[in-house]
């Protein structure tokens, strides 16, 4: 017989209401637990205790939910959406601005853009003939052509722009975002990466927890080969059907609750109920969401077929339902540094990659606005850094990490507007210069967050996404 | 006896403290012991609020923005005036006071940021947001932490070396405490209780009553060895300790620290502090270290042998020069560590990848021997630890001066009979190429005396090849290259070279007098720094580890951090207490489990008392023992045992799917991204940490997609069926079989309502009614099975 048996199983002191029993315990798991529920009390009281539950954010926030649409290998910016026309009248020539060292040390001259570029909207933006759907919605966009980074290599910088730090030992900022606020829907992850065949350099770096908990990994989803029942592991039982599935887990969870009594408090043993129920919601919550068949023909045919556009209509039936952050990268041919192609052929590099991504991208921005979802959801466009404006061989453009672009929309950003620039020929930001940590700390901002209060004690210090850098650039937020 | 006592009894804590509720994220940006101080002492909650605004607002302001002019590190000072301390401020330069306390409006040094006179600084106007801190700053009467709370934290004149040498509770010489007096006499058994129960008497909290015979077995199998007792052994253990109870326990404990599994359990606890990895660290660090496990192995072979952990320390540091090829093994430590390299050999990546490298180093070193932050002084000197940068590069000249490489296990008879076989079967290989390639480039057939030799020569080379002695073991080890030392790296860039940094110990840790290392790269000199009776923290960091892993919680409960930002000790005499025995027994861990294990502490049972929880909800004063969720090497190791599957075999190299072996889970491979293998992942859900730096406390979470695993994954499924298959062929009937699979798991037999929930669940078939519907793939007593083997009660120690 255990000990046990003989005990009655009742706490003397019941807890009075939820409240008290908090402040009770509250002395046991630290204040920042407490907070937190008490936080979430009472919208989201079931779910008190999960990691990912919803916390208030710092202050007012101008966007709920971030995509980043992320190219990684470095998008050109002359080629895309910061217009030189200066490098074509000077053409061949290497004027002492753009004579900077690049990763390969490249000596060649300004290298004219081989795409045309037209005005669009009534911002008259110049946009490359590439990006044709895109250029159509210039007028939602707020374009940032003073980004600088702090190396030229593609494996470092995209941990900077990913994890602000250019080892992969730092949280990835989706993590950051679901630590610092939870997710909306608890029968889904609350941060998903995805990308059609390759994963970007550096892989689960991009988007994983590193030293904060397990809670906020990103879970990430290969597009091309997704099965809706395998998009996490295990989420579906290859032995029993639902029905037998909730018999099991009725069973389990009486046992535990047994368990419970036996314990008399527990805010763990009680964390781990709610978890299997959560757990045994997302094995159909999960591959609802993750199927695109349930979309009308019209919204299926605005988005196109590219893989890349898949992905575009994936990340809006995530956030849609909830999701907090999705990365989603691009990828074709299964490179993971796809837009490096640019070393050697701009030409066909960049369109083909373009193609892949355009029409998808701008049918987001329409669907995201004609379900009332633009103003809530945080869209960034970039890469790790961009190209040169000089040549390398005789068709391609080597690294820039001193200047490119990157562009904003939705949730809490101006909208039509060019803010910094770079030289006249696109090389070096000079002005409203933008670092990596700066625009961190911006998305940050525009989710409710401070960038230097979002902290997390590790290693006998406290880390942040932005480390110790990191200015908000207020000019750009509506 | 007042100085026996612990300094903050916190048994009833303040549940409203003055910072606001309504933003749970403000407390995640403060300390910990930032915020136990302020539980403590409510009052000083502004104090304290005051200090961190200071610390993340105004000291960086003017350190990046004044210090170049106005400080003590100023080439040239500038107008009289200093910065970087209190009475810079207020007495002032060359045009008077630079402020006046509360009233910005009348203090120049506000006057001169607005640009309304002396414009500063010069290069240009600071942001407005910087302007509106340091006004609110002078507002709220420009208070400078120095005489503040944290009067002994370092400021930018200097560390009150005075305090940390004479006050610090770590850096204290250990001494062994007397045992304080207590009340209740027959509760203690041995001197760590006498510690615990003086505390608890002093804060009126009573101790809970001794665990069940049952629930003791249960706990101190896990606890040693990692693996549940079998009901046997738990029947075993209940009438042993009917006999007498101290004895059972005595027995147990010895049976179980002698057997090789104890080592596995153990050494995988010091695998955390040494953050260890078969490699594959991703794209600037991919290397595969295959003979990683030998480090593995020889860990665990010190926790089985006892090694005395002064011992254990220096092969660690410096075991290649020690002299035997095992001590050797043990600077794995390091080596295994991650060398990372630049992807494109860009001059900045170059430096920056050497200088990640020598972090690491520094990093395991210190938190993990001392629990000193030493890396934090990496870019600048220690803002709370008395560490100037420079005693970080003094530390980083050591590892740089210290190579990696592949070093054999064997004798060198055997290193050269291997190489010369391999050199006779290149040459043959070579011979036969090249006449293959003369004949094709005089484009002609081999002649016939060509096609004998030929044939001759591969005879020959398959004779080589089938006689060659197979591949010696090795291991990943340092070894010395040099003995020059660093400059310090100016903002922690190494290609800004500041002064030299002669190899040496951190000033902190040493006499007055410091002489520089001398003997090759210096690490065995810095072996015997740490692994030295005098140091104050090695012993402490040690026994603080072991007692974490018996308790949950630690005396100190930053166990990697003994500095300003650190905890201070729950039982500061206790741990003294332990670290001066330790050091006494010969730095015996056995010795030190013995004791720990042999407390009426220790013995408690982990049931809730709500009126202890209520006053010390987190357990610090020790009232019972702390229920626990297992590890994943101990729940997946358990899970495999009670199915009577775990495949016992000790050592060897790494397994890559923990799904589909059944051996201990301690021999899975492991990168060090988490993100290769299939162990990887298995290991990774149940909250195994990254091992990419050193690892002080396991965390402990709760995601459903452990859930998923639980309900729907084949290793689930596999167990399940094992069980089932295990119960039907040792029982006849369903009450048996019930029982059984309680005793196996829990170590108990079924409360009535558990066994009436498990009668009704294996006897209901509805789900079968109608086959066609359901389709169930698993018996009932299967799916039953699954369900025990994923509760609560079998992930839990208590």
């Amino acid at each position: 017989m255990s000990h046990r048996a003989a005990r009655p199983h009742r706490n003397p002191h019941p807890p009075v209401n939820r409240r008290e029993m908090l402040q009770r315990i509250g002395a046991g798991f630290g204040s920042l637990g407490l907070a937190g529920m008490l936080a979430a009390e009472p919208a989201h009281a079931t779910q008190a205790g999960s990691p990912l539950a919803p916390k208030a954010p710092h202050f007012a926030p101008k966007a709920k939910h971030v995509i980043q649409l992320f190219m990684p290998g470095g998008p050109s910016q002359v080629d895309t959406f910061d217009y030189k026309p200066q490098i074509d009248k000077h053409a061949g020539e290497r004027p002492s601005i753009v004579n900077r060292k690049t990763l390969r040390n490249t000596k060649n001259g300004l290298f004219p853009s081989p795409f045309g570029f037209q005005q669009y909207g009534q911002s008259g933006k110049w946009v490359s003939d590439i990006f044709p759907h895109v250029a159509q919605h210039v007028d939602d966009l707020c374009f940032v052509h003073s980004m600088h980074t702090d190396i030229p290599e593609h494996a470092g910088a995209m941990l900077m722009m990913n994890l602000g730090h250019l080892q992969p030992s730092r949280p990835s900022m989706g993590s950051w975002l679901t630590y610092g606020l939870g997710t909306e829907n608890q029968d889904l992850p609350g941060f998903i990466a995805m990308s059609p065949r390759a994963q970007p350099r550096g892989k689960l770096a991009n988007w994983g927890n590193s030293f904060l908990p397990g809670a906020y990994a990103g879970t990430y989803v290969n597009i091309a080969e997704m099965k809706q029942d395998q998009i996490l592991r295990d989420l579906k039982n290859n032995w029993l059907p639902r029905a037998s599935q909730r018999q099991q887990a009725d069973l389990l969870a009486k046992l535990n609750h047994l368990d419970l009594e036996q314990q008399q408090t527990d805010q763990q043993l009680e964390a781990s109920i709610q978890a299997m129920e959560m757990a045994f919601r997302m094995q159909f919550a999960v591959p609802d969401v993750f199927d695109t068949t349930q979309e009308t023909q019209t919204t299926l045919d605005m988005y196109g077929d590219s893989e890349y556009a898949k992905g575009c209509l994936l990340a809006r039936r995530l956030v849609e339902r909830g999701v907090r952050m999705v990365q989603l990268s691009h990828s074709i041919d299964g490179y993971d540094i796809a837009w490096d192609t640019g070393h050697g052929d701009i030409a066909g590099g960049h369109k083909r990659l373009a193609q892949a991504c355009d029409q998808g991208i701008a049918a987001l921005i329409k669907d995201l606005k004609q379900r009332g979802l633009f103003d809530s959801t945080l869209v960034i466009w970039g890469g790790e850094f961009g190209r040169a404006p000089t040549s390398e061989g005789q068709k391609g453009r080597d690294h820039d990490h001193y200047g490119f672009t990157v562009w904003m929309a939705g949730g809490g950003v101006k909208s039509g507007l060019s803010y910094g620039s770079t030289d006249e020929f696109g090389c070096t930001a000079v002005e409203n210069r933008v670092h990596v940590h700066d625009l961190h700390a911006t998305i940050l901002h525009l989710m409710g967050l401070d960038h230097e209060r979002l902290t997390y004690r590790y290693s006998g210090r406290d880390f942040r996404l932005t480390d110790v850098h990191g200015k908000v650039v207020h000019d750009i937020i509506a | 006896m007042e100085t026996l006592q612990d300094p903050h009894p916190n048994s009833n804590l303040p549940m409203h403290c003055d910072l606001p509720m309504h933003c749970p994220l403000l407390f995640t940006s403060i300390n910990r012991s930032l915020l136990c101080l302020l539980m403590l002492f409510s009052s000083a909650t502004a104090q304290a609020a005051e200090h961190e605004f200071f610390e993340t607002k105004i000291r960086p302001l003017l350190a990046e923005h004044c210090y170049s002019c106005h400080s003590g590190k100023s080439e040239k000072l500038q107008a009289g005036l200093y910065l970087d301390r209190a009475d810079g401020l207020t007495q002032g330069g060359e045009s008077g006071p630079a402020i006046v306390a509360g009233k910005p409006d009348e203090s120049l040094l506000i006057r001169a940021v607005r640009y309304e006179e002396n414009e500063m600084p010069p290069d240009g106007k600071l942001a407005d947001a910087e302007i509106a801190a340091l006004t609110k700053w002078v507002e709220r009467g420009a208070k400078w932490p120095a005489d503040q709370t944290n009067a002994k934290i370092a400021n930018e004149t200097g560390y009150d070396w005075n305090y940390f040498r004479n006050e610090h509770w770590s850096l204290q010489p250990i001494t062994l405490p007397i045992p304080p007096t207590v009340n209740e006499t027959d509760w203690p058994k041995d001197d760590i209780d006498q510690f615990v129960l003086a505390a608890l008497e002093s804060a009126n909290l009573p101790p809970a009553k001794a665990a069940s015979p049952q629930i003791l077995a249960r706990r101190i199998y896990l606890d040693l060895i990692g693996i549940p007792p079998t009901p046997n052994e738990v029947d075993e253990f209940v009438s042993a300790a009917a006999e007498g109870r101290q004895q059972a326990i005595a027995d147990l404990v010895d049976n179980l620290l002698a057997s090789p599994h104890y080592g596995e359990r153990w050494g995988r606890h010091w695998l955390d502090v040494a953050r260890y990895s078969d490699g594959y660290g991703g794209f600037l660090d991919n290397r595969a270290n295959q003979h990683a496990w030998r480090y593995r192995d020889w860990v665990v072979k010190a926790f089985n042998n006892d090694q005395p952990y002064d011992q254990f320390v220096k092969a660690q540091i410096a075991g290649d020069l020690l002299g035997t090829q095992s001590d050797a093994i043990g600077t794995g430590f390091f080596a295994l560590g991650p060398n990372y390299q630049s992807d494109g050999g860009d001059p900045d990546s170059v430096a920056q990848a050497k200088s990640e490298t020598l972090d690491d180093r520094m990093d395991t070193l210190s938190r993990g021997f001392l629990a000193l932050t030493v890396s934090c002084a990496r870019c600048h000197d220690h803002k709370f630890d008395p560490i100037p940068q420079i005693d970080y590069y003094s530390l980083a000249g050591i590892f740089h001066n210290s190579g990696v490489r592949e070093t054999p296990l064997v004798s060198d008879d055997i290193v050269k009979a291997y190489n010369d076989r391999q050199n006779e079967i290149k040459q043959r290989e070579k011979q036969i190429n090249e006449l293959q390639k003369k004949a094709k480039q005089e484009n002609r057939e081999l002649s016939k005396s060509e096609q004998t030799q030929l044939e001759k020569w591969k005879v020959e080379l398959d004779e080589l090849r089938k006689s060659a002695p197979s591949k010696y073991p090795s291991a990943h080890a340092l070894h010395d290259k040099g003995s020059s030392n660093l400059h310090v790296a100016l903002r922690g860039n190494s290609r800004k070279p500041g002064e030299e940094a002669p190899r040496r110990f951190l000033e902190i840790l040493s006499a007055t007098e410091r002489s520089p290392y001398s003997e090759g790269s210096g690490r065995i000199e810095l072996a015997n720094s740490i692994a030295n009776a005098s140091n104050p923290l090695t012993a402490r960091v040690i026994v603080n580890r072991i007692w974490l892993q018996h308790f949950g919680k630690a005396l100190v409960r930053s166990p990697s951090n003994f500095g300003s930002l650190g905890e201070t000790p729950t039982h500061p005499l206790l741990l003294d207490w332990l670290a001066a025995n330790f050091i006494e027994s010969g730095w015996s861990i056995k010795t030190l489990h013995r004791q720990i294990m042999s407390s009426s502490t220790y013995q408690m049972s982990s049931q809730m008392n709500s009126d202890n929880f209520a006053r010390d909800g987190d357990n610090r004063l020790i009232w019972r023992m702390n229920p626990r969720r297992m590890d994943v090497e101990a729940w997946r190791d358990s899970l495999l045992a009670v199915t009577g599957e775990l495949d016992l075999t000790i050592g060897g190299p790494p397994l890559d799917n923990l799904s589909s072996t059944r051996r201990r889970t301690l021999y899975a491979k492991v990168s060090r991204n988490g993100d290769v293998f299939e162990s990887d992942r298995f290991l990774r859900l149940f909250d195994f940490p990254l091992m990419r730096a050193t690892v002080a406390q396991r965390p402990s979470s709760i995601v459903p997609q452990q859930f998923l695993f639980l309900m729907n994954s084949r290793f689930m499924v596999d167990r399940a069926e094992a069980l089932a298959t295990k119960l039907e062929t040792a029982a006849t009937n369903d009450d048996q079989r019930i029982e059984l699979a309680y005793r196996l798991l829990f170590g108990r037999l079924p409360r009535a309502n558990e066994l009436e929930l498990g009668r009704r669940f294996v006897s209901d078939n509805s789900s079968l009614k109608n086959p066609d519907e359901n389709g169930d793939k698993l018996a009932r007593f299967v799916q039953y099975a699954q369900v025990l083997l994923s509760s609560n009660e079998f992930m839990y120690v208590r």
